[in-house]
Parts: C-alpha cells; structure tokens; sequence
C-alpha cells in the first residue's frame, strides 16, 4: 500500500501519532485513569509530580494525569465539530459559487466578506450572553464564522479546477454536476483541505481553551483544558508547575495539528534562498590563469563547463567554446534543453542556485583592461561587470520588471549609479534611452507601472534598461518568445537597429534559425550541452555541416514564398536526451539517420567551413563541426521523419 | 479611485448595521429580559412585566431595533442595566485602554516580526530553522498561557514589573508603562511569530520573481536587491496579517484583559455577558465592529499605497 505523504516525514508521523495517541487516550480514560476525576486527596494538595501523582496534584488533591486526560475529549471534541461545521458550509458553498457563475459568487462572496469583517470573538461572546455556556453550540457557531475564510479559500481552487481540461471534458460528456465535484473537484482539492482543516482545528482548540480559560468554558466539575489552565492560573504564587502538564498537553495538540498540515502540505517553501551566489574556487579554473592572447576578441570562451550540484554533479554544459570579436551577433541555437540559456548566464555569472562554472576559461576584453577570465572571478567582481559591461535582456519581459515600481525609477535608479549623475540629469538620459529603443512619449512611459504596459512596450523598456550602463555585450535570452509575432519583428528590427548604431557586441539565444538567420553574423548549433557546429550564418544555415543542423533547419516551419506548404510539418524524431542520459560518443546519435557505429565513440570538435584549426581567436575564420562524417554537400541532408519534408526558407 | 472608496464606504456601512442586527436578534434570543435583571431576584413578574414596558422590551422588534438605532447614530447607547452608568462614555472611557495595547503590540510585533523574518530568509540555514520552530511553538502556546508565565517570570520572581492592574497615561506616564508592558509583551511574542512567518514566506517568493533576476543583471547591489525591492514586493501580505492581528487584538484581547485585569473592551464585553447586561452588550458589539470596519479601511488605502496595480487597476 501507499504511504500517504503526511507520514512520509518524522515531523507528520509524530504529528499523526500524538493525535492519534490523544484520541485513543481520552476515549478509553475512564477504563485506565489512575484516580477517579473527582477524587480529592486532602493530605496531598497542590503537590508536584511523584510516583502516585505524576503530574502531581490540584488544589483540591485532585490527580493533575486524571484530570487533563478526562478532560480532552471536551476540549477538543468541540474544536473538531468547529472544523467539520466549517467545512460542511464553505466547501459547498464554493463548489456552487464556482459552478453557477457570476451572481451566484457575488451574493456568496459578499456575504462572505460581511462575516469575515465581523469581530468573531465578541460575537462569539454575544452568543453565549444570549444561549448561556454550551460548548458543543458556541463551536457550532465559531465554525459558522470560520466557514467564510474556508469558502474563500476554495472558491478559488474550485474555480481554477473547473478550467482544467479533465474537468471540462468530464462536463461536456454528460457527467452530472455533483458527480464532476464527487469524481474530479473535490479530490483535487484534498490536499488543501487536509492542510486547512488541521490549521483550522489548532486554531480552534486555541480559541475554545481561551472561551474555558474566561469561564465560558463546560461547566466547573468537568475540566476542560482552558479551565485547568484557569484553576492553575489561581495558584501561580504558591504552585507554579500546576501551569505546566495542561499547557504542554494543549500547546503539543495544537503542534501536532500544525506539523501535519506541513506534512501534507508537503512543507511547501521550506528552504529558503541561498543568501549569497557562494562561488566556490575549484582548481580547475585556476588552471586558466596567466597570460591569454585574446586576438582582438570581445569575448573569447574555451572549454565551458556548467554542472549542478558542483563539479561532482551533473553537467549540464560540456567544453563549449566560441569567440565573439567587437561589434558582431553571435546566434546561440538548439531546441529547449540544450544548455543554451545556462551558457548565456554563465558568462555573467547569473546561473541560478546550485548550478555553477566547473570548468573552462570566460574571457571578457573588459572596458578598463585588456581582459580577464570572468569564470575565476568572485562574485564582487563579477557584480561591477554587470550592466556596465554586460547586460542581459530577459525572456519574459513581462515579469522582468519589478511591478512595486514606475518605470521612470527603474531606469534612473541604474542610470545614477552606472554613471553618477544628478536625478534630473539621470532622467533626461532616461529620455532618451526611451526615445533610442523607439518609445515617443517618453514622459508618460516614466510615470507607467509596468502592470499597464504591453509585452512589446515592456521588452522595449528592458532593452533601455540593459543600456542603462552603456555595455559591449549584450545577452538577449530567447527575446521575442514570449511576444506576439507582429511585435516580434518589431524587437528584432530595433535590436538590429541598436547594433548598427551603438556598436554593440550581441549574444542571442534562439530556437529559431530564422531569428538567427536575420539577425546575426555567426552562429552557434547547441545540442545536448555541447557546441555541435559554428561558423558564419552563411556557412552554417547555408551548408550544414552537422547533421543536427541540418535537421533543426528542415523542421523550421517556415515556408519560403511560392513554395508548396507541406502536408505535415517535419520534426527532428525523439527529444533531446537528459544530462544524466548523455552517452560517451555523439548525443545526437540515437537521432540521426547517419549514425554508424564510429558514432559510439567520443568525438571532438574539427575544424569545417574552410577553417585551418578549431580555437582560432588569433585567426577568427574559424568553423567547427562535432560530427564522425559532416555533411559535403547539401544534396546530402538527413531527411527527417516524417518523409513529406518542408524546405528550409 | 472615489467609486472604489464609496464601495468600500458603503461595505464598512452595511457590516456595522449586520453586527447590530446581528447582536440585537442575539439579545432577543436569550431567554432573560432587561425587566428581570433591573427588577432585581426576587420580583413578581408583574414587577418584571412592568419594568419590561418601562424599558420597551414589550414592543415590536423591529420598532425596538429602530428606536435603538436612532439613538446609537446620536452616540447614545443607553445606560447599563446593572449599575445604570451611560454605556456610550463607559465604553470610551475604556477605550484607550484596549487601543493602547492593541497599537503597542501591533507596532512591536511588526517591527520584530519583519525583522526576524527577514532575518530568516536571507540568512536560511540555522538561523532560518530556529525561526520557523520558533515561531511555530510560539503558536502553539495559548497567549494566556504565555501570559501567566510571564506574570510568573517577570512579575512574581524577578520583581520586574506589576502583575496587573492600570494606570491612565493622565495619571502618570512611566507606571503607565509599566502596567501595559507585560500585557503588551505577551501579545507581542505571537504577534511577531505571525509576522515573522509571513515575512519569510513573503521575502523567499520575491527574492525568487523574474523581475529580481534583472536586477542581478544589473550588478544591482544586493543590499538594494533585499531591502528595496524585495521587500517592497513582500509587504502587502505583511500589512494585511499586521492589520488582521490589529483586529484580533482589539476584539480578541478579552483574555488578555482578563489574565491582566485591565479596564478595556474585552473586560467590558465579558462583564455585559456575564451579567446580561443587554444594551451593553449590543454596544460592544457595535464599537468592535466600527474598529474593525475602519482597520479594514486603513488597511485598503495603505495596501493601495504599496502596490501600485492596487492603486491604479
């Protein structure tokens, strides 16, 4: 059988044990309870723990042991019956509010927020001035209270549920509306209900410990939890520890009750972010040090290799070189998952937690110095570089802006500190950075949030933040994905724009080779963390030496015009193997129609395109192809499956 | 923004009215009357019935609800029915006493809670484990129990500070202090591990949004990246639970004012209870919800301050 998940961890198996031992405990107390509850012991009052009293006495030497297991049933019997009450009205509620639409929600929902700004306890207490002190019915009536956060809570999830796919389907085949809720609803929903109901029912025993402990609590003779505390709380000055076994006992329910709730959350966020981006020194970017002869190169990587978990980890780049002379667009290309992306960060430094540089050199012909290796430098430094030298424009530019802020701040903010200038000054440059990524009124766009901006408008104001440091590179990471097409176009006219104008060095990571293609003087193919072929755009997308090239080219779905559209589209078959599953000898072999046994062994990167040797910063007319036997000629191309194959445009 | 506020007007409106009917139904539910109890034990119930028809108690209920209505606008909430003392100055009177607490503690537990809080997220490890057990056994305790610990602690073996009691801030500044402070303290201690726990989950989620990526890339320095930026983008669910517990603490600090012996609300909420002193505890009822109504207000043009999409959606 299954474990269930709350007691897959110590935290919920002693949270399930402790409730479970407190239920068995109190049901079965008047069969075990060493003294009767009542049974009062004059010569031994107000005494502390000993071997016939463990917990020791009362006041009235009654046994302290007897006395709160006697009592746990009332104390949190009723806090249960809160929670089911609770749930018996919200769930429902939300289920119908979900299911029936705007108004419906509306009177619900209002009604909700009416009993949700009601002060619950002093309502609660009016309740009891009006019915006296029942508590089976004042917990009835706090589970009314309660039923409002409970509904709001599921609205929500009942909401976004009845969206799901599954559970339109199961609608639209005829099944009943109570049976989509039985069937597919409330059991996505059970995980959350599980966690609220154990947070709700600690914070419900709290409640209903404080109502006994004011003496709105069951009358005096049965002790409720609340009303031990109390009766302790009289004998403070002469016998303190009576305090102690209630309040463990209540404070244990309630942790118990709240470890499970984690448990079956799942301990949601349990850690926490990773204070600093630690770099750990690794004595095989030491090796990298010394004199490098950088050949006039901006950027000039060798041998890269990027791993989670250290260098003992997994890799997910491996030896992937490519030099960047000024002023040029380098095409990063390859499907999802091909080390694209954590190349691109690598080389400021921005890989994400856990994820670091294990190998290889990075260097970077920085303004102020003839170039350093960027891959050995400390974080600090690494910071000073950022923006001012090297700038990154992000997938999604509608979350790459902090939307606590106005646009017009989060441009001069960097604007003052790159270039220690005034504010007035820092927003005039800020004008005109807006006016060079084409935004015309400017002013207003300062004054935007960036809630109230387009996709389009919003990678525009990232571009003009990545400029705010006047940088040579620029890293643009997959830049117009997220955008509509028409505004695709529209970001890469004004990247090449800003390249011919500014001068600007350019690094774009791209699935499409058609964005390559129009953009950029070299290319790159990744595939499976490795740099598989490079050469000029007109090499490369022109005659593919690769044969992964060649396919990646073949199932651009890009028509040229006047040709036929093909029937289906071409795809390269398979998907790209994991880091874990990378074999010895070509990654791409499992999926390449040439693949012969020679590909079972490791092969390196040669020269191709016309190139005299592979790492030529020196001599820059390089191409490299990773490949057993490159293609010749194009008339060689791998057919990819399925055969009706579409033309490269 | 004016028709956003004019709802909200409205709402804060509509709930005061629903507690009042709410506690008036509640009152007319019990099975005493005000005759009863101003007739005193004893009475004939032709005594009771008269002093029911001197009180209106015998008339119909909605004529009573309105009768009553009437005066509460005009800030008359009748005369107690046990020592006969206005219920309206009475209940200011007391006031400043509930508000005293509530506004120190809320205050304190704000300023420890974020914090901490903070503390905890960027520090992660052990200082972040200790915050969250912490915070979680302090959640477990019940305040009152906290309390007389407290009063045990710091009162009855160190002398510190007075047990219970209160005295006015008028009367003198220091000693009213000193009556608050163990009160204030005991709240204080859950209060801040709500807030401590909001703060972390909240400083955690921001410091992981794309946006705070772009400042990396920025060479943003971290400093400005933790402390700007991502708490800003953690605040508003910190002022929203920061504005709950204010809430908690006005209607909910009966306990504490009883552990204490403090003349507030709570402790007069509780005696209308228990005495079934009717339109005192209609008053109540009435007063506690104006607070809660006027937070929730605060609570809304503050929030709006934070996020601008709150602001300007």
């Amino acid at each position: 059988m299954r474990v269930p998940r709350a007691l897959r961890t110590v935290g919920g198996v002693l949270s399930a044990a402790w409730l479970v031992f407190l239920l068995l405990a109190s049901v079965t107390a008047s069969w075990w309870l060493p003294y009767q509850v009542d049974a009062q012991d004059p010569a031994h009052t107000l005494a502390g723990p000993s071997a016939s009293h463990w917990l020791g006495t009362d006041d009235l030497g009654r046994d302290v042991l007897s006395r709160i297991a006697a009592g746990s049933w009332i104390s949190v019997g009723p806090a249960l019956l809160a929670v089911v009450v609770a749930f018996g009205i919200g769930i429902p509620l939300a289920l119908l509010a979900a299911e029936h639409g705007r108004w419906v929600e509306h009177g619900f929902s209002r009604f909700a927020e009416l009993l949700l700004a009601l002060p619950s306890i002093v309502i609660l207490l009016a309740f009891v001035g009006a019915v006296g002190v029942h508590p089976w019915a004042i917990m009835t009536v706090l589970g009314v209270l309660l039923s409002a956060p409970v509904y709001r809570i599921f609205l929500g999830q009942a909401q976004s549920l009845r969206t799901r796919l599954y559970v339109d389907a199961a609608r639209v085949n005829g099944v009943s509306s109570l049976r989509v809720n039985l069937r597919h609803v409330l059991p996505a929903m059970a995980t959350t209900i599980a966690v609220q109901a154990a947070q709700l029912f600690a914070i419900s025993v709290l409640i209903e410990a404080g109502l006994a402990f004011m003496g709105f609590g069951p009358s005096v003779p049965s002790p409720s939890w609340g009303g031990l505390i109390a009766a302790a709380s009289q004998h403070v000055y002469d016998d303190p520890w009576l305090m102690v076994p209630t309040g463990v006992v209540l404070a244990l329910t309630v942790i118990a009750a709240n470890g499970l709730a984690d448990a079956v959350g799942g301990g949601r966020e349990r850690e926490a972010v990773p204070a600093r981006h630690r770099k750990p020194r690794t004595t095989v970017r030491a090796a990298a040090g010394g004199t490098h002869d950088a050949g006039g190169m901006l950027l000039d990587v060798r041998d890269l290799t990027v791993a989670v978990g250290g260098p003992d980890g997994h890799a997910l780049v491996t030896g992937v070189s490519f030099a960047l002379p000024p002023g040029t667009v380098l095409g990063l290309v390859g499907e999802s998952g091909c080390g694209k992306t954590m190349t691109a960060r690598a080389l400021p430094g921005l890989l994400p937690a856990g994820v670091e540089v294990t190998g290889g050199s990075v260097w970077f012909a920085g303004r102020d110095s003839a170039g350093r290796d960027l891959a050995g430098l400390p974080d600090k430094e690494l910071r000073a570089i950022r923006g001012r030298e090297i700038a990154v424009i992000s997938q999604e530019p509608m979350v790459a802006l902090d939307p606590m802020f106005s646009v017009g701040y989060q441009l001069t903010q960097p604007i003052r500190r790159f270039r220690g200038v005034g504010r007035a000054e820092a927003r005039r440059i800020a004008t005109e950075l807006l006016g060079q990524v084409g935004i015309v009124d400017a002013g207003r766009m300062l004054r935007s949030y960036p809630h109230q901006l387009s996709g389009g408008m919003a990678q525009r104001v990232c571009i003009a933040l990545a400029l705010t440091g006047s940088p040579k590179l620029l890293i643009a990471d997959e830049p117009t994905t997220a955008l509509d097409v028409t505004v695709q176009a529209e970001i890469l006219s004004l990247l090449r724009a800003l390249v011919r104008t500014t001068g600007l060095s350019v690094i774009i990571v791209s699935h499409d080779p058609g964005v390559v293609a129009d953009l950029c003087d070299e290319v790159a193919v990744m595939y499976a963390g490795q740099v598989v072929e490079s050469g000029t755009v007109a090499e490369v997308l022109g005659q593919p030496a690769h044969p992964y090239t060649a396919a990646l080219l073949a199932a651009n779905p890009h028509v040229a015009e006047g040709l036929p559209v093909p029937e289906r589209l071409p795809s390269i078959p398979g998907t790209v193997p994991a880091p874990p599953d990378w074999p010895t000898g070509c990654r791409f072999a499992s999926r390449c129609s040439l693949a012969t046994a020679e590909c079972a062994a490791p092969v390196p990167a040669t020269p191709a395109h016309g190139a005299a040797k592979v790492h030529g910063a020196a001599n820059h007319a390089t191409g490299t192809v990773r490949c057993v036997h490159p293609l010749s000629s194009p008339a060689e191309l791998p057919v990819p499956h399925p055969v009706e194959r579409g033309v490269p445009s | 923004m004016l028709t956003y506020l004019a709802r909200r007007l409205a709402f804060a409106v509509t709930t005061v009215l629903a507690a009042s009917v709410v506690s008036f139904l509640l009152v007319h539910a019990s099975s005493g009357s005000p005759g009863a109890i101003t007739a005193g034990a004893g009475a004939t119930p032709a005594q009771v019935a008269a002093e029911n028809h001197r009180l209106g108690w015998d008339q119909p209920l909605v004529t009573q609800y309105l009768t009553w209505l009437g005066h509460a606008a005009s800030g008359n909430f009748g005369v107690s029915l046990i020592d006969g003392h206005n219920i309206w100055s009475d209940l200011m009177a007391r006031l400043p006493v509930t508000a005293s607490i509530a506004v120190f503690a809320t205050l304190l537990s704000g300023v420890f809670g974020v914090l901490i809080g903070v503390a905890a997220a960027v520090r992660s490890g052990l200082a972040d484990r200790a915050v969250t057990v912490g915070s979680g056994v302090a959640l477990s305790l019940p305040q009152f129990w906290i309390g007389i610990l407290l009063v045990y602690l710091i009162a009855i073996k160190a002398h510190l500070l007075p047990a219970t009691g209160y005295v006015a801030f008028s009367a003198s500044p220091s000693q009213y202090l000193q009556s608050l402070a163990l009160p204030v303290i005991t709240l204080t201690i859950t209060g801040t591990a709500i807030i401590a726990r909001t703060t972390r989950t909240g400083m955690i989620s921001a410091l992981r949004q794309e946006h705070i990526r772009t400042l990396h890339a920025l060479g943003t320095p971290p400093w400005r990246i933790r402390y700007v930026h991502a708490l800003r983008f953690a605040a508003a669910p910190v002022v929203s639970v920061l504005g709950i517990q204010f809430i908690a603490l006005f209607g909910g600090s009966v306990v504490i004012e009883q552990l204490f012996a403090l003349p507030g609300l709570g402790q007069a909420a509780q005696n209308a209870i228990g005495t079934n002193d009717f339109p005192a505890v209609q008053g109540v009822v009435v007063i506690a919800t104006v607070v809660v109504v006027i937070t929730n207000l605060v609570l809304d043009l503050v929030l709006a301050a934070i996020d601008p999409r709150v602001r300007t959606a």
